[in-house]
């Protein structure tokens, strides 16, 4: 065997791994193979056919659950609800969550109280937060329109989720409020790892507390800023059981989104072939978002 | 022709592979001699039985259903998801039977609502069990019609509820109401006094679309009357005719007139059902459970609440009613044992046991003296026929376009005329096959 061949093959396995690598990595392709890519295919294929989610048999449809969609005016309107439920519910905690990182990482009485207090809607039960804003919004008894009236702004008091018109907007600041602390934790774990001296420098040199934050924070957060921005977005595009707990997809079917419409179809119309082309759908546009993620990340390994 | 009818055990064996069969087996617990007997019942002895009774009447339900396994040998595990409604549990039920370990006996409301378990053959036609039991001698004929489907007896009636108009004493009482209306007319002037003396009327929530559709349903049936309701209700009859228009127009009132709570479109029936009781409304549109789990279970006494059915021109009187019952897995390990447990669930005295309070039994009439107004109901309204109730007289999906009308007209943001051939649109387009 030439000495050309030799390295030839070992460089092929440090790139592929050898039989030991695979071996222990077969425990977990085995779970990963079963659990994500068997069932992701099984929805593929009944994505095809015209299954009611119950019976044994079914027919194959070919795409027409897929043309069906093209047609289904909840299905655009959901699409609609999503992209704007991706842009508010990403852009907004995102912007917050730097917000409070920057503002906690510095010298603020109380700090650690203060984590804990914006970092405990992540932790609760989506159930939990849709009723206790579902009480919040009550058009009646709730505290937002108490305190819109005892203020005297009796005009602005609205039903909130019982309107097409506030509905949507209503749920999406309950999303807020849950999610700013993800960013926010992600954010000041990045800012541990911003050197001290950087600051000081700049400041010798003059520069302000904004030009700072542009020219030092920000490009030392550019890692964290991929994996807030990508997992925000995944997230605000699985999006499910917040709507589905405050408003069931309504007034009538002004909040629907992918997600909801999805199980509409498949657990409650019987039409799981139909509801499970949504889902690949949802699939595929998850997917195209988080590629920029899982690129960065490769890179970063690879580095 | 090439048939191209595929079963999802074929596909399962053309598109699973052996070896990924196997761990799908080993690790999800499908594929097994398990799941092709169903349920949990694999032994002789085994029964697991869902519903969803509600937390004040389960240990009740329990305690019969221990009784059962005592004189039997059996070992029955009881699930219960209560205050789910219909528009949640028939999900759970539905995911379980799919999951392979469905329950050898649930509970379903019938109708549309039980309907698909029965097309999917998750049901088990029960033909002989109401011969061995005589059920049909002992139940309610109207009821067991409501849990037949397309002839097939797939379902044992449990309770035959009827809705009526629950109502606070105190607040007729404050608004000068001296007895409960007794025809549409008299019911929009109560409304109005209601309204005078600083309470909301009626406490309905249209969150899920059945609560308020209670509503609906009553104004249909007044402005409609009997027969056209029914043929409506079927598709034999446009919807896009002058008495629905009034039927919408009157609903739309409702809430201009604030004889609904504010933005009644999206609040939770959890919430709002019970604000008769906590003297947030005048009443309520349900059926005779709110006695033992609204008034009882609240600390309060019968005597300060009334019922009656809500008035309309049409003879007879009509109220709004559904049937709920118990059906038996088609794959259960021991289906024998399963019917002769429903048996002992309908005999009059396991009724009065878990204190059923609108029993389809003959013999288990709500006791008196402990449920004085659904007696009442059982001897006034409740002999009188019931129209079925709209969610279970349309499929889900044509349901839910006929809430999203509903609150569109709610809204403002649809006429009633046009919620009318709306409407007729949703009917016309319904698959009936």
């Amino acid at each position: 065997m030439s000495a050309a061949t030799h390295r030839a093959r070992r460089a092929r396995k440090a790139r592929h791994g050898g039989p030991v690598a695979w071996g222990f990595a077969l425990p977990a392709l085995i779970v990963y193979f079963v659990f994500l890519v068997y069932p992701a295919l099984s929805s593929l294929w009944f994505s095809l056919t015209d299954w009611d989610g119950l019976s044994a048999a079914y027919n194959v449809v070919g795409v027409d659950n897929y043309k069906n969609m093209a047609a289904d005016p909840v299905v655009r309107q959901a699409a609609i609800n999503n992209l704007i439920w991706a842009v508010v519910t990403v852009v907004v905690p995102v912007v917050l969550g730097l917000a409070l990182a920057v503002a906690l990482n510095g010298k603020v009485r109380g700090k650690p109280v203060l984590r804990l207090i914006f970092y405990t809607p992540a932790v609760l039960p989506l159930v939990s937060v849709a009723s206790i804003w579902g009480w919040l919004y009550n058009p009646q008894y709730g505290a937002i329109n108490a305190f819109l009236r005892a203020v005297g702004l009796d005009s602005l008091a609205q039903p909130w989720l019982g309107q097409d018109s506030t509905a949507l907007a209503a749920t999406m600041v309950a999303a807020i409020w849950l999610r700013i602390g993800f960013p926010m934790l992600l954010y000041l774990a990045a800012l541990q790892g911003i050197s001290p001296d950087l600051y000081e420098a700049a400041t010798v040199d003059g520069a302000s507390r904004w030009q700072q934050f542009w020219h030092i924070t920000m490009p030392g957060l550019r890692p964290a800023h991929y994996v807030v921005v990508a997992l925000s977005v995944i997230d605000s595009f699985k999006v499910f059981d917040l709507i589905y707990a405050m408003t069931y997809g309504g007034p009538g079917t002004a909040t629907q989104v992918m997600g909801t419409w999805m199980y509409f179809n498949v657990f409650q119309y019987n039409q799981a072939g139909y509801g499970t082309a949504i889902a690949v759908v949802i699939t595929v546009v998850a997917i195209v978002v988080s590629i920029p993620y899982v690129r960065s990340q490769t890179k970063e390994h690879a580095i | 022709m090439i048939d191209n009818t595929f079963s999802r055990r074929r596909f399962l064996s053309l598109g699973g592979g052996a070896a990924l069969a196997a761990g799908l087996a080993a690790c999800t617990g499908t594929g097994s001699d398990d799941t092709a007997t169903g349920g949990s019942g694999t032994g002789t002895k085994t029964l697991r039985l869902f519903t969803y009774e509600d937390n004040s009447t389960i240990d009740l339900l329990k305690a019969q259903i221990k009784q059962f396994d005592t004189q039997n040998g059996t070992t029955t595990t009881v699930d219960s998801l209560p205050g789910s409604g219909a528009a949640v549990y028939p999900d759970k039920l539905r995911t379980e039977l799919l999951g392979g370990s469905g329950p050898d006996v649930w509970r379903i409301w019938g109708g549309q609502i039980g309907a698909p378990y029965v097309k999917a053959k998750q049901a088990m036609d029960l033909s002989k069990y109401y011969q061995k039991f005589g059920w049909d001698s002992k139940i309610n004929q109207a009821a067991v019609s409501g849990m037949t489907f397309d002839g097939i007896k797939s379902g044992v009636p449990y309770i035959g509820a009827g809705i009526g108009v629950w109502y606070s004493k105190a607040a007729f009482a404050k608004a000068g109401i001296a007895a409960p209306p007794t025809s549409y007319a008299e019911l929009e002037e109560a409304n109005a006094k209601l309204v005078k003396s600083g309470i909301t009327p009626a406490g309905l929530g249209g969150k899920y679309g059945w609560d308020i559709m209670r509503l609906f349903e009553y104004l249909l049936e007044t402005s409609a009357g009997p027969d056209l309701h029914d043929k409506l209700l079927v598709g034999a009859e446009t919807w896009d005719r002058p008495e629905v228009v009034t039927a919408f127009t009157n609903f739309k009132k409702w809430q201009d007139q604030k004889w609904l709570p504010d933005g009644a479109v999206g609040l939770d029936p959890a919430d709002v059902e019970l604000w008769y009781v906590q003297g947030k409304a005048a009443y309520t549109l349900t059926g005779q459970w709110t006695e033992a789990q609204g008034i009882q279970a609240g600390g309060k006494k019968s005597a300060d609440f009334g019922v009656f059915a809500a008035p309309t021109a049409g003879q007879p009187l009509r109220h709004s009613g559904f049937v709920e019952g118990y059906m038996i897995n088609a794959k259960a390990g021991n289906p024998d044992m399963a019917a002769a447990l429903i048996d002992f669930l309908v005999k009059p005295e396991s009724q009065k046991a878990v204190k059923v309070t609108s029993s389809v039994v003959t013999g288990a009439e709500p006791d008196k003296a402990t449920l004085p107004l659904s007696y009442e109901w059982s001897q006034g309204p409740g002999r009188q026929p019931f129209y079925t109730i709209q969610d279970q007289a349309l499929p889900k999906k044509q349901a839910d376009q006929y809430f999203a009308i509903q609150s569109d007209v709610l809204q403002g943001k649809t006429s009633p005329a046009d919620a009318a051939k709306k409407m007729q649109d949703v009917i016309k387009a319904w698959d009936k096959s």
